[in-house]
């Protein structure tokens, strides 16, 4: 899968799945901090992290392991969308 | 008069997921009660349950009970070919006991340095209402209509296809997805452990030999419809839901009333509503958990209500357990398949029918028989008595 295909599947999840505004994550550029509390952030919230998981796992068939320390691939989409084209099944 | 038929069929079962494994499963009488392993069981009665095999596909930051309903309640709408104006119109009825409290259980546990057989996400935390399921159903489907969660105990799943049909029959939906879902949890394994009711084998419903109930989980899902509706649209029937009934025993918290006074009145109003003669019902999916009190009043209300030896009665727990809130929706399901198919499902491990049980309980091997009307008996725990009537499609 192509970075730009994941960057907007990911786009919508944060539309469709998490009810952000369409055109504030249009404005998005791959280094916005997603964390709520970050400077510039889009602002997601731990139950807003639950729900991205379950979308990105759905989505794009990869089991999250909890044992192994998430927090840094949700810091952006940029780390986002590297986690995901390295463990996604190859189409 | 609205009439209400089934167009729509989806389970998670002992058997594995889908309608076929679950079909193939109970038709031959296979019982799926294996030592468990999701709950810790060390000094207990009984370390048999009927799990859910090989994992339950879905993340794990869902709770095993969600994971389950979203499978099952996917394969009905599915099945029913329901375009998605139609789901978005439709009711959504869930029965339901655990909610996520075998995550929450883990959870817990762990903070008290407790080590723990399965391992828990803290995102299914969020999970741990009955009413999650629900939650995610809606917004994983689309269903968008009238949304209840019903907690009757043990016969939530069935009290779910009961509020359904009326829904529809009074003209407020034309389609309702509605079922039960329930994971194993600890609460419950304990629970019916301290109870004393667990067999430490397989339970062998109606059976002289019989020393109690077994666990198990699962989820199962029917979309019923308006017959009109679905006749329009050309939907396939499986069979009709031709009377449905409640009742109340308000007797004892675990107990059924010693006459089996609420069991009878449940079975004989569906049959009122459904305008069916006793006589013209050839077999009863029973409640059949396999404990003395159930199983013994449950004989003696089956005998008011039709006649000693009037009718086969088979107990599908005696395969995939007591599923809990999922049991009335896995049982309702077992008996429109019966029907469809004309086999009468066996009740596993029976050998000695008890003296006190008059009936042919299709012992271990299932019954080629072409039957019109069939019943699907729950009994919840504080007399929540629910008799679905079905009817052969056709």
């Amino acid at each position: 899968m192509e970075p730009k295909e994941v960057l907007d599947e990911l786009k919508g999840i944060l539309v469709s799945r998490l009810k952000f505004d369409p055109r504030r994550v249009a404005d998005l550029t791959m280094e916005t901090p997603l964390p709520k509390g970050v400077d510039g952030a889009v602002g997601l919230d731990s139950l807003d992290f639950i729900e991205l998981s379950i979308a990105v796992e759905e989505r794009f068939a990869i089991p999250m392991d909890e044992s192994e320390d998430l927090v840094p691939h949700f810091a952006s989409l940029e780390s986002l969308s590297r986690f995901i084209a390295e463990r996604a099944p190859s189409a | 008069m609205r009439r209400v038929v089934v167009t729509g069929l989806g389970a998670v079962s002992p058997f594995g997921a889908g309608v076929k494994a679950y079909w193939t499963g109970v038709a031959a009488g296979t019982c799926a009660i294996r030592p468990i392993s999701l709950v810790e069981t060390a000094g207990f009665r009984s370390q048999v349950a009927a799990e859910v095999p090989e994992g339950v596909a879905g993340s794990s930051r869902r709770s095993r009970a969600d994971r389950l309903a979203l499978l099952a309640a996917r394969e009905a709408l599915d099945d029913a070919g329901l375009t998605a104006a139609e789901r978005a119109d439709a009711a959504l009825i869930v029965g339901a006991v655990g909610g996520g409290m075998l995550e929450a259980e883990a959870w817990h546990w762990r903070r008290r340095g407790r080590a723990v057989t399965a391992r828990a996400s803290a995102g299914a935390l969020r999970s741990i209402l009955p009413s999650s399921h629900a939650d995610t159903l809606a917004s994983r489907l689309h269903v968008l209509g009238p949304r209840e969660t019903l907690v009757t105990a043990c016969s939530s799943g069935a009290a779910s296809l009961a509020v359904a049909a009326d829904l529809i029959a009074d003209g407020l939906v034309d389609v309702a997805l509605a079922g039960g879902a329930d994971a194993i949890t600890r609460i419950c394994y304990m629970g019916f452990n301290a109870l004393k009711l667990l067999d430490p084998a397989p339970c062998r419903p109606f059976d002289r030999e019989r020393k109690g109930m077994s666990i198990g989980e699962g989820a199962a899902f029917l979309v019923l419809e308006e017959a009109a509706h679905a006749r329009a649209r050309g939907a396939r029937e499986y069979a009709a839901l031709a009377g449905a009934a409640m009742t109340t025993d308000a007797f004892h918290v675990t107990a059924p009333h010693p006459d089996g006074d609420g069991m009878a009145r449940a079975m004989r109003t569906a049959l009122a509503r459904g305008g069916v003669a006793p006589a013209a019902v050839g077999y009863v999916n029973a409640h059949g958990t396999a404990t003395l009190q159930n199983d013994r009043i449950e004989a003696a209300a089956l005998r008011r209500v039709f006649g000693e030896g009037r009718v086969l009665v088979s107990s599908t727990k005696s395969m995939i357990g007591h599923t809990m809130a999922a049991a009335g929706s896995l049982e309702a399901l077992a008996t429109v398949l019966a029907l469809a198919h004309g086999v009468v499902p066996p009740t596993a491990q029976h050998e000695h029918t008890d003296p006190d049980v008059p009936f042919d309980c299709v012992p271990r091997v299932a019954r080629a028989v072409s039957v019109d009307h069939a019943i699907s008996n729950s009994f919840g725990f504080g007399g929540q008595n629910v008799t679905l009537l079905f009817r052969r499609a056709g």
